[in-house]
Parts: C-alpha cells; structure tokens; sequence
C-alpha cells in the first residue's frame, strides 16, 4: 500500500515538474509583425543622419528659453506673439515646430502670455463671430468682440546652414537666431543664437 | 645547499614594480578624476569617468530662476566625448518638467569645457547633472 502511494506521489510531482519546465514566458501587450520596432528615448541624441534632427530641434528651444528666462524681460508676465520663422537652408524643415517647442515651455514657465499668432487668428476670430453673431448663445457668456489683448512683443526667427563636404567627410553647420521686438517701438529688446555642427564620415 | 635569498627574491621584486609602474598612471588617474563631494552629491554619472572630471559647479539664481554652469575638465590627454543633460528638482525633490535633451560634447584632452543650463520655472531649487563618458 505504502509503496503504490509513494509512487503515485512521485507520479503527482514529476508531472507538475514537466509541467513547470514547459512553461512558456507570457507575452507582452505588444502588436508587432516581423520587424524589430521599440521605443526609444524621444530625448537621445539621434546620429542617424546629419540632417536636422530632433535632437537639434531640442536643443534649440532649451538654449532659447533659457536664454529668454534668465534675462528676466518677462517681468511682470507681458504678451507676446510668434511672427515668422524662415527656413534658410536647402532642408524641408518644419520651423513651426521649433517654435512651438519655444512657446510651450515658455507657457509652462508661467513667466508670459502668448496671444494667436498670424496663423491662429483664422480660427480664433471664426470662433468669436459665431459666439456673438450666431445668436445660439446666452448673452452673459458671450464672447466679446474688440476686448483681445495685443502682443507688447514679437518673436521673430530664421534657421541658416552652410555645408561643406569632400570625398568622405560631410560638414553641416546649423544657425537659429530668434529676435524679440517691441511691437509699438520697433526695436529689438533681445536675440540669441544657437550653433550646432554635425560632421559625418562616408 | 640554498640559494641567496637576493636571488631568490629579485624576480619577485621585479615582478612587483613592473606592476606598480603598469598600474601607477591609473592611480594619477583615479586621484585626479575624484570630483569633490559637493559636486558628486549633485552627480549622477552612468559608468566610468574615463578622465573627465567634474571640476567644479556654480549655481546662482538669476531672475528667478535658477543657472547652473558646470566645468568639464578631461584630465588625460586623449579626447572623449560626454553625454549630458541636467534634471532639475523642486522643493519636494520631485522632477520638474519631462526632462532635458541629452547632449554629446566632444571634450579634448587636457581641455576645460564650461556647460550651462537654465532651469524651466521658478519652482527648481535643486538639480542633478546625468552624466556619461564615451573614449573616442
């Protein structure tokens, strides 16, 4: 008796074991075909090319919020707008978006207002019209037209580069200057720049 | 009959400062890339220094918020390249913001480079510098 339930204990155990060392690991919540595809760090230096990169783009709005900041010429939160930013190189580069970059972290800091830009105004104006001309809407939280609040200041910006290149070297060098100006007086209250060079071996 | 000890001991001598010479630039190295506690409090450097050396950090608040200027000093002749971006804390010791850009600097050897950085609002009171180094 003792030697049939000593064998079928055995039996018990050495099935949960083979069962245990066939265990698959479990999957992640990951839909992927063939192709290696994972996440990186958006904020890595990218090296997969020359060109202007994310990296750049990065670097360029950290270098002119700082800048912008530590000059303290947002006392006392002023407005201020985003004109034109020109893309001076032989690259397709989307500059709103640097731009962009600038102006939310600037936002984040608190330090200023940002009224629309040239571009937003479309939708911004489409938006008070139908508030107070439709008539759909309760008098009391109509939006007024004429109570916008102007931009004391301006920005203003453009992204050069100059390439040089040989049999196996490529040089990029890359310019950002932005500029504030004082709307009313037309003078320039500040301007930084930000250089980056990127070399590439063939 | 026994040898001289001199003899005896003289490959094992030989042995001892030929190790010592293979070893001691290292030492000069690690004695020259030892970054003062102030600053290594402030430090989070990934993997070896590879003779880059946080010399010093001077942190001033400058209309509110706070600049930082680090000194990177490459303590061998050969050149390398930093990997570096700084974090910046508030009162809580909580991250502000999502975090800086990571940036690659070429450092020459024997050369000082000064870095900056400006912190994203007037709520960072702290920071820390992520630092790694790269041989070129």
């Amino acid at each position: 008796m003792n030697v049939f339930r000593t064998a079928t204990l055995g039996l018990v155990l050495g099935s949960m074991l083979s069962l245990i060392a066939c265990e698959t690991q479990v999957s992640s919540p990951v839909i992927r075909l063939q192709r290696q595809v994972n996440y990186g760090d958006a904020k890595g230096v990218e090296l997969v090319t020359n060109e202007f990169g994310s990296n750049d783009l990065q670097q360029i709005a950290e270098k002119m919020v700082g800048s912008l900041l530590e000059t303290g010429i947002f006392q006392g939160r002023p407005t201020v707008t985003i004109s034109t930013v020109k893309n001076k190189t032989s690259e397709y580069i989307d500059t709103t978006n640097v731009m962009n970059s600038i102006q939310t972290q600037l936002v984040k800091s608190g330090k200023v207002r940002f009224t629309r830009s040239i571009q937003e105004m479309q939708a911004g104006t489409d938006e008070l019209q139908r508030q107070s001309q439709s008539g759909l809407y309760k008098q009391a939280t109509q939006a007024k037209v004429g109570q916008m609040t102007a931009a004391k200041f301006s920005l203003e910006g453009e992204l050069t580069s100059i390439v040089k290149q040989n049999s196996g070297t490529k040089d990029v060098f890359y310019k950002f200057t932005l500029k504030m100006f004082d709307v009313q007086e037309g003078t320039i209250e500040w301007q930084e720049e930000k250089e980056i060079r990127k070399t590439s071996k063939r | 009959m026994r040898r001289p000890i001199l003899v005896d001991s003289a490959p094992r001598a030989l042995l001892l400062l030929s190790l010592f010479c293979f070893a001691a630039p290292s030492f000069a190295k690690d004695a020259a890339d030892a970054t003062a506690p102030a600053i290594a409090a402030k430090l989070m450097l990934r993997g070896q220094p590879n003779g880059l050396k946080v010399s010093e950090m001077r942190l001033t608040r400058k209309n509110d918020v706070l600049v930082v200027q680090a000194d990177l000093q490459n303590v061998t002749k050969k050149d390398v390249v930093a990997y570096h971006r700084f974090r910046w804390l508030d009162a809580s010791g909580n991250q502000v913001g999502d975090g800086e850009s990571w940036k690659q600097t070429a450092v020459y050897g024997e050369q000082m480079l000064t870095i900056k950085g400006v912190a994203p609002t007037s709520g960072v009171v702290d920071l820390r510098l992520e630092m790694n180094v790269d041989k070129k």
